[in-house]
């Protein structure tokens, strides 16, 4: 297709949109953002941030947003619910499914709700949400994000609240060539905590386009787990943007398992002194999967930390890619920053491209990177074969135990470990030739 | 139970090790093989085991009648062959009771027998690891991850214990141990003596077979047995070392 006809069924469907009763703020910022879709158009290999990504499988046809939400019943659900969360909502092609979802009591201070009805009875928590940059960034799926999303889910606790249980979010995308612009937004006030797991699963060549916004205040806290496991056929894409206050502390899992095509974009801002951000992730890709975590960290505020850890697996013909910077302003002395991306390569039709990177513009920081690509160890593989352990078994058990190295990373939290690790042996049950 | 003819080997690409071993071990037996260092001992118990990176070539290894060097690592150790390594492996990440239970359920399996239920398996480990004087902390680490030298060693005679082979073959089981360790190694292979089963011990010293006394003592130089004798040799060898057998190591 050519740039104007890849977009064109985008613009019909932004033309084509049901006028629902919206804030003017709201239209305008629409208007704009797919003004600025336009401009930027669908993003080509000379870009450098997507010079590592195939996106035929998205140019190739058209998905526009989903008229009507596909029908789902709670066993739909049931298999990618985390028992350890009290609080669950969930999306169906994109529009909240309150028949599936469990919200539960929520404690004074925490609102849970989808974008829509936030969109109603809460539109001063939701302004935060739409930036800038939606219309003047260089982010095309953002922007065309901003622009059509219908629904999504916004977390936000008050001052000083501190959520015990954790909060659960499941979408499911499941109509065929249609897409889910999801817009969600995480606000945690100073001093609050909470614990946040969202899975991303459903079975059709669906198209997920999620932008997150997560603004962390002073001393607030959060654990924000992003599992993605949807079918062979569908396109993930995830953009999450989050902001740190002073103090604050973020710790972020991507646990990236299915799709042909998946990238998550996290970019994080440490905007105010002492605030910590952890960056975890595994990639599994076998088939003809191509999966890309890229993430930006910006150190803007003097004694940050951040640890990113990231891990690929490539079986198959398929393709890994990991884009991570993490950026030093002149303002960020005594920044902590590391940053390792450890990638199995255990086919030689598979490939993996990883590029760290370090702009570092203060002088008194302490900052390190690096990359590794490699196959299985063949003498930990001989020693579990000598016990009699079939080759295809032992392959396995290793896999698994490189991607139990970065769900082991969620401390204090046996559980959420145990179901993140139950993902993987799923994804594991399929084969890692 | 394992006879070995004419057995010729070298390192992938590299120069020849063994050059014409010739070994029959029958089952009940235990027998030593000792040797200077690169005489072959090592790649003896490689090649007996399937561990990559040797070449065969002449000569065969029978296995209880069949050809052993056609099974492929995995499948040895199903059909019975233990090695017990000179360098256990650590593997970080995959869990030593999990692994130990993979192994022992592909073991049983291969015998006929049914998967052991959680409760049976923790029974017989507990007793296991009370002959070898294992600490149950052990088994919630990592393979080998963590473990001194001397734990490393015991959680293989241990494993070894667990698996029941009918061959054992222990590369340097003693080496490294200090001699309270090599009492209770002892005591773990002297527990797996047996008429069904067959154990060939490789070693460098005497000292081990102070407390496991072999049958049959097999001095292995150049690549060859040169020498085959009872328990004594291996007294004669600690007075006399290796120096008559073309080595001075």
């Amino acid at each position: 297709m050519s740039a104007l006809a890849e977009i064109q069924p985008y613009v019909e469907a932004f033309n084509a949109r049901p006028h629902a009763p919206e804030p003017a703020w709201l239209a305008r910022h629409r208007e704009r953002a797919m003004r600025r879709f336009g401009e930027l158009g669908f993003p080509t290999r000379k870009q450098e941030a997507w010079r590592f990504s195939d996106l035929r499988p998205l140019q190739g046809a058209a998905f526009p947003p989903t008229a009507a939400a596909a029908e789902a019943a709670p066993a739909d659900v049931a298999p990618w619910r985390y028992d350890g969360a009290a609080h669950r909502l969930v999306l169906l092609d994109g529009v909240f499914a309150p028949r599936l979802s469990a919200i539960g009591d929520l404690p004074k201070g925490v609102w849970l709700a989808s974008t829509a009805q936030t969109l109603r009875a809460r539109p001063d928590l939701l302004e935060p949400a739409l930036c800038e940059s939606d219309a003047l960034g260089a982010q095309p799926f953002v922007a065309l994000n901003a622009a059509l999303f219908a629904d999504g889910f916004v977390l936000a606790l008050e001052q000083g609240v501190a959520l015990e249980s954790a909060v659960e979010i499941i979408h499911l995308g499941r109509s065929a060539g249609r897409s889910s612009q999801l817009r969600n937004l995480i606000l945690l006030a100073p001093g609050s905590r909470a614990t946040l797991i969202e899975t991303y699963a459903g079975e059709d060549a669906h198209w997920t386009n999620a932008v997150g916004v997560v603004a962390v205040g002073a001393g607030a806290a959060l654990r924000h787990v992003r599992l993605q496991h949807e079918g062979a056929g569908a396109i993930h894409l995830g953009h999450g943007r989050v902001e740190l206050g002073r103090d604050a502390r973020y710790e972020g899992l991507i646990l990236s398992l299915g799709g042909r095509l998946a990238r998550t974009d996290v970019d994080v801002k440490l905007d105010g002194e002492g605030a910590v951000c952890g960056l975890y992730g595994a990639t599994l890709l076998r088939g003809e999967q191509e999966g890309t975590i890229a993430t930006v960290v910006d150190h803007a505020a003097p004694r940050c930390t951040t640890r990113e850890y990231f891990k690929s697996v490539a079986a198959g013909r398929s393709h890994a890619v990991f884009l991570g910077t993490i950026g030093v302003r002149p303002l960020a002395q005594k920044t902590d920053a590391n940053q390792l991306s450890k990638n199995l390569l255990l086919s030689p039709r598979a490939a993996i491209d990883t590029k760290p990177a370090l702009e570092i513009l203060a002088d008194d920081v302490k900052c390190s990177h690096g990359a590794t690509v490699g196959d299985l160890d063949e003498a930990a593989l001989f020693y579990l074969a000598s016990r009699g352990i079939p080759v295809a078994e032992a392959r396995r058990m290793l896999v698994e135990a490189f991607a139990a190295e970065v769900i082991e990373r969620i401390e204090g939290d046996a559980a959420l470990r145990a179901h993140l690790g139950r993902h993987v042996a799923r994804w594991l049950a399929g084969g890692v030739a | 139970m394992l006879e070995i003819r004419n057995l010729h080997a070298r390192i992938s690409e590299g120069r020849e090790i063994l050059k014409g071993v010739d070994l029959a071990v029958k089952a009940g037996e235990v027998h030593a093989i000792m040797g200077p260092n690169g005489s072959g001992k090592s790649t003896l118990a490689g090649v007996l085991s399937g561990k990559p990176g040797y070449e065969v070539t002449a000569g065969e290894v029978l296995y209880r009648g069949r050809d052993l060097l056609a099974m492929p690592a995995d499948e040895r150790a199903r059909e019975g062959v233990f090695l017990a390594f000179q360098y256990p492996v650590e593997i970080p990440g995959v869990n030593n009771m999990y692994f130990l239970r993979a192994a022992l359920n592909a073991v049983r399996k291969q015998r006929g027998e049914s998967e052991m239920d959680a409760g049976q398996f923790l029974k017989i480990v507990r007793a296991k690891l009370k002959l070898l004087e294992i600490g149950d902390d052990l088994l919630q680490r990592g393979v080998n991850v963590g473990f001194s030298g001397g734990e490393k060693k015991r959680n293989e005679v241990f494993q070894m214990a667990m698996l029941e082979p009918k061959l054992a073959i222990l590369d340097e089981t003693d080496s490294g141990l200090d001699i309270d360790a090599l009492q209770t190694v002892a005591r773990g292979i002297n527990a797996l003596r047996g008429p069904e089963r067959a154990i060939v011990m490789i070693t460098h010293y005497q000292r081990l077979l102070n407390y496991v006394v072999p049958d049959r003592v097999h001095v292995l130089s150049g690549g060859r047995i040169v020498k085959s004798g009872d328990k004594d040799l291996a007294l004669e060898l600690e007075r006399t070392g290796y120096g008559a057998y073309g080595d001075a190591a």
